[in-house]
């Protein structure tokens, strides 16, 4: 059975395409000098670049984590390119019509048209292409509202005050080892800031896209929802396929003030690399949220692509009241390896956190839950609920629990559960016998394992994450 | 009515329960001996008035006043409270594995004979009253040796409460809905234990939804308790005359009088 | 590299004994193995500073020291004193088909075949097993014929005296068909350092009932494994009771090494003052049809720390495997921790695992139910958390050692600090 699985897994990546768009791209190598280069690119005041220094100087000292249940070929950081832009975007199109044809065929074909008539109504999107944004689109009906959204680059100009204050103040410069590489390339990312008291009228997404060879991809990603106010926001990603692994490590903050509520979900979809583990993309990527008082950060994602998966995102339950969730489905399968949870720091009054995940892994693949609680001293009254579940599809693969459970704190309360289990020939049975193919119900049964966290994504995304992972477990079953 | 004479004086309580108010000006007069039952519809307050009396955490009294034998209930912890005499029959009993129900039942006897100034028990007489007991309310005696109430069925919780009852030989018993989940032999069997123990120095308040077990158990006084409040008292007739009727037609009434006022 | 294992690595060179060739592969491995930091994952939450200022030495002074008595036990005594073995404390009338022998009185080809068997089920990760390997004078070699069953349990005391470094080892094996009872105890006075490493091979169909009692307290620290290699249908039954001290660590091992093996481990570790208790236990599914149930209950007070690893690890060829952990804690005071991590590793499909793990305080309504009954708080917390550890005392086969340990739980409880 394990032959025709690996045979079946072996599809198509529809993502997979190159797009001919002329770029201007650095040639590989990290120093000093090529993070001066990205600042003069970006055209960077001093503050910044000394801040990317300094942040590279310290990733020098540190050393690549390797705790993780991961084995892959050490990255030749000295191999990759840090910058790469499609010449076009050089002179800063000002308008949607001023933009490279084949950018827009690009997203297009990604099934995320730029043009805002016929995007999905309600979502506003920024289009990371490589090192640059291409097009954040809906600007002046996020402006009307007071919605600032834009590339961060673009931020480091117009809002220097948030940029300084919020940038790193989640994620430290030299919080790991990827984190710091972060600070001292990141090229381009998202920016949000809802003001006090605001709804964010409209989800906002960034779809990021790895497009040139050899180079590696570095976004930063930095939200501030102010008191009181709310948004949901999306990301997207998907890389050409290629023979060659590629890096992505990517940071993202989110800070939520008092009884602000921010969402964030992932449909992670970079290139898996192929059925023999040839190629993908490494995502090794830092995300962190800080809860004031009665905030709440919800994450949600769901992966199902890169070859190399290393990502924790967490929430700092700084605020008294505050609330942090995390619902998760990873889908490993070919030799894809994943190792990815969360961190849920109580440190205030009655703050609460959930942790559902849904982990499944197929083919020859790896896939951990690896995750913190940790209640401090003064977490009075706090609560955890952590519920860990993983599916094992074919008998080559490995589904792994590592949770760790900290507390300092009496009346706090912890509850962890994990189970694993593997799809029934009962269930299997009953499907067939009612007329289904075993590849629809495979995949009916895996939604169903993954219902929970589906639930929690916006609407539209959660339709095409259940369709994702049909296609990723389509022929999974001998 | 006066203090010196009554077990149990509740002079308009208000209580709370996570800030909702739930029991909202009751009062109530229990003179040694008697059986007062307390009947109401679902929501009316019924349980909670033994956890406020017993001084459940979470239960806050909002004002007036609870006196047993002259002392103040309110202002006392739950094990003093129950060491004054007060013992609450549990309409779901929690179950504690690992500690026996033995050392469950030496360790409150103990306790309260300690708190009377009585001697201490040896742990054979002990053994022996317990024993006694268990056969009361027909417990196999094997029972004793198992985790407190841990794996009991609905009537063997029931009749462990009432083997506690017989052992601690309290002054008021409040029984919270004892009669739910039981059938009629195991209704019977407690019946039985209740009024075995009834006595001119201990009383009761049988706490009920139906007046089924009203026809074991025949009360002094009934009372309809109705959104936190007592609004109608009555002779054991009462009991049959809801059992008829239903509860409907008592809880129009607060309305009617607000209408004339 | 620390000042200790250096001392400890250039006291273990230079032994000219039947163990020598163990030694020197344990040597070569210590060379290689760093002193663990916090960055080491099996000593994240204990740090070593009591083993580097252990003042405790190893002694060649005879001492006087008897092992605890426990009444109705009437078990066959095992005594290590100071890390030697004391004959004078075995009884010269053993059961038929049990044999008890130091390794340096066997013939040279009995040793060859023991050398060939120690350190094969204690796995090499552990660094105080190698310390052990280098530094214990000699091996006891426990054995029980085919088919035979013995119902007197034999009982190994590790005892030590104020400030000596000591170090115990066993090699326990089971025949086929064969059944044992083996108690481990550790007692040791002030200032000591104690070992103590036991394996056991349990042959097919053979079975073992285990106990492990770590229960001496203060500053000393106690550092030792139970390591248990399960063939087909073999079973066993174990159960550890932990005190801390000034550090406290077990590692314990099971490994279904063959199809249809059957383990059961109950864990309990109480934990007051400044106590320190690490108990890693680690199972590993090598076989299929294997069963694992883990029961591990802590509860901490005061000052005190507990580290708990519960780690499961089903191999690809351990397919129909059914294996639960279910570890619950009780955290007491707010200036006590708890750490623990359940773990789970699998590369087989067609299995049924799980784990759970519970951080909390006392059920509340049990508190409430124990006072309406007329028990004072402090007692009623008293008696419920003696009952959430009399749970597992219940289930241990031997009434004399539940009887005797029993007491002992309570009075701990009686004295603990809570707030």
């Amino acid at each position: 059975m394990t032959e025709q699985i690996d045979k079946a897994l072996a599809r198509e990546y529809e993502a997979g395409f190159v797009s001919d768009v002329e770029s201007e791209t650095f040639e590989p190598g990290l120093n000093e000098d090529v993070i001066r280069r990205i600042s003069v690119m970006k055209g960077e005041p001093e503050w910044m670049l000394e801040w990317r220094l300094s942040a590279f100087r310290e990733w020098l000292e540190m050393e690549e984590p390797e705790w993780a249940l991961v084995d892959y070929p050490k990255v030749d950081f000295q191999a990759i390119s840090y910058y790469s832009a499609p010449k076009s975007m050089k002179d800063k199109p000002k308008s949607l019509d001023e933009v490279d044809p084949e950018l827009l065929r690009t997203y297009e074909k990604l099934g995320i048209p730029l043009i805002e008539q016929q995007m999905l109504a309600g979502i506003a999107v920024d289009a990371v292409f490589d090192s640059v944004s291409v097009v954040t689109t809906f600007r002046e009906k996020l402006e009307e509202a007071g919605v600032i959204f834009c590339p961060i680059s673009e931020a480091v100009h117009k809002y220097p005050d948030l940029v300084k204050k919020y940038l790193g103040s989640v994620v430290p410069k030299k919080d790991n080892y990827y984190a710091a590489l972060n600070c001292a390339v990141f090229t381009d990312g998202s920016f949000v800031y809802i003001p006090k008291g605001t709804r964010c009228p409209m989800e906002l997404s960034t779809y990021f896209r790895i497009n040139e060879q050899n180079t590696g991809q570095f976004e930063r990603t930095l939200i501030v929802a102010d008191e009181g106010s709310h948004v949901s926001y999306l990301e997207g990603c998907t890389a050409p396929q290629r023979d060659e692994n590629q890096l992505h490590a990517a940071v993202v903050e989110l800070v939520a003030m008092d009884n602000a509520e921010i969402k964030y979900s992932t449909v992670q979809n970079w290139y898996p690399g192929d059925e023999n583990g040839k190629g993908g993309i490494y995502n090794f990527v830092t995300k962190r949220g800080i809860c004031h008082t009665s905030a709440k950060i919800s994450w949600t994602q769901v992966e199902t692509g890169s070859s190399v998966t290393w990502k924790y995102p967490s929430c700092v339950l700084k605020g008294d009241n505050s609330v942090g969730e995390f619902y998760s489905v990873a889908l490993t399968r070919g030799r894809q390896q994943a190792d990815t949870g969360t961190k849920m720091i109580h440190l205030g009054k009655n703050t609460k956190s959930t942790i559902i995940t849904k982990g499944i892994s197929a083919g020859r693949s790896n896939n951990s839950y690896r995750g913190l609680v940790r209640m401090n001293p003064g977490a009075q009254g706090a609560r955890n609920f952590t519920q860990c579940d993983s599916l094992l599809i074919g008998d080559q693969c490995g589904a792994h629990t590592f949770p760790y459970v900290e507390s300092r704190n009496p009346s706090a309360i912890i509850e962890h559960e994990a189970t694993t289990s593997k799809v029934s020939d009962e269930q299997m049975y009953l499907c067939r016998q009612r007329g289904l193919d075993p590849e629809k119900a495979v995949s009916m049964i895996v939604n169903g394992f993954c219902k929970e966290v589906f639930k929690e994504l916006p609407m539209e995304f959660a339709v095409e994450a259940g369709k994702l992972l049909e296609i990723s477990l389509e022929g999974s079953v001998g | 009515m006066s203090n010196t004479q009554s077990l149990l004086t509740i002079e308009e309580l208000y209580a709370s329960v996570e800030e909702k108010q739930i029991i909202k000006g009751l009062n109530l007069d229990v003179k040694p001996g008697e059986v007062h039952a307390i009947m109401g519809p679902n929501g009316a307050g019924k349980s909670t008035l033994g956890y406020v009396l017993s001084g459940r955490d979470g239960y806050s009294v909002e004002s007036g006043s609870a006196v047993l034998d002259g002392q103040d209930l309110l202002e006392m912890e739950t094990e003093d409270r129950a060491r004054a005499g007060l013992f609450l029959a549990f309409q779901y009993p929690v179950e504690i594995p690992g500690v026996s129900n033995l050392e469950f039942l030496k360790a409150s006897v103990d306790a309260q004979r300690e708190a009377r100034g009585e001697e201490a028990i040896t742990s054979a007489e002990f053994l022996k009253e317990a024993k006694a007991a268990c056969k009361q309310v027909n417990l196999p005696v094997s029972f004793l040796k198992r985790g407190v109430n841990e794996g009991f069925s609905g009537g063997e919780k029931k009749r462990n409460e009432l083997m506690q009852m017989l052992l601690l030989k309290p002054k008021l018993c409040i029984l919270d809905e004892t009669d739910s989940g039981l059938d009629i032999d195991a209704l019977q069997v407690v019946a039985e234990g209740v009024n075995s123990q009834r006595s001119a120095d201990r009383s009761f308040i049988v706490v009920t939804h139906y007046q089924r077990l009203l026809d074991y158990i025949k009360p002094d006084f009934v009372h309809v308790l109705s959104d936190g409040k007592i609004v109608k008292s009555g002779d054991a007739s009462l009991a049959l005359e809801l059992e008829a009727q239903g509860y409907a037609w008592l809880q129009k009434e607060p309305a009617e009088d607000e209408l004339e006022g | 590299m620390s000042v200790w294992l250096e001392n400890a690595i250039a006291r273990g060179q230079g032994a000219d004994d039947w163990l020598a060739p163990k030694r020197t592969q344990a040597l070569e491995l210590l060379a290689k193995t760093a002193w663990p930091t916090r960055k080491t994952e099996a000593w994240r939450y204990t740090p070593l500073r009591s083993v580097e200022r252990s003042p405790a030495k190893a002694s060649t002074v005879a001492a006087n020291l008897l092992p605890t008595s426990v009444a109705d036990l009437s078990a066959i005594e095992l005594v290590f004193v100071n890390g030697r073995f004391d004959t004078t404390q075995l009884t010269d009338d053993l059961p038929e088909g049990l044999s008890i022998t130091l390794g340096k009185n066997l013939s040279s080809g009995q040793q060859g075949e023991a050398l060939a068997n120690i350190s094969t089920i204690k796995p090499e990760r552990h660094l105080f097993g190698l310390i052990n390997d280098v530094l214990s004078q000699d091996v006891l070699l426990v054995s029980v014929a085919e088919g035979v069953h013995i119902t007197q349990p034999i009982r190994i005391s590790s005892l030590s005296s104020q400030g000596v470094e000591s170090h115990t080892r066993v090699f326990v094996n089971l025949a086929p068909n064969s059944r044992l009872t083996v108690i481990e105890d550790t007692h040791a006075q002030g200032d000591s350092l104690t070992t103590a490493f036991v394996e056991y091979q349990i042959a097919s169909n053979a079975y073992l009932e285990h106990y492990r009692f770590a229960l001496q307290t203060g500053n000393n620290v106690s550092i030792g494994g139970s390591h248990f290699n399960l063939l087909d249908h073999a079973k066993m039954h174990s159960t550890l009771v932990g005190f801390g001290s000034d550090l406290t660590r077990i590692d314990t091992d099971i490994i279904h090494a063959g199809k249809f093996a059957d383990a059961k481990l109950n864990a309990m570790y109480l934990l007051d003052g400044k106590e320190l208790f690490d108990l890693h236990a680690t199972v590993e599914h090598a076989m299929p049809n294997g069963t694992t149930e883990e029961n591990v209950r802590g509860i901490v007070a005061d000052r005190s720390r507990s580290v708990f690893n519960g780690r499961i690890h089903i191999h690809p060829d351990a397919q129909k495997t059914l294996a639960e952990l279910n570890n619950r804690n009780l955290l007491l005071s707010d200036r006590a921790e708890i750490n623990t991590k359940p773990e789970l590793e699998i590369y087989a499909d067609d299995v049924k695992c799980a784990h759970g793990a519970t951080v909390a305080q006392i059920d509340k309504q049990a508190l409430y139910y124990l006072q309406t009954r007329g028990v004072s708080r402090a007692r009623a917390q008293v008696m419920l958390n003696f009952g959430f550890i009399n749970e597992l005392i219940d289930l241990m086969p031997n009434a004399a050692l539940a009887e005797w340990v029993r007491p002992m739980i309570r009075e701990r409880f009686l004295q603990m600090e809570v707030n």
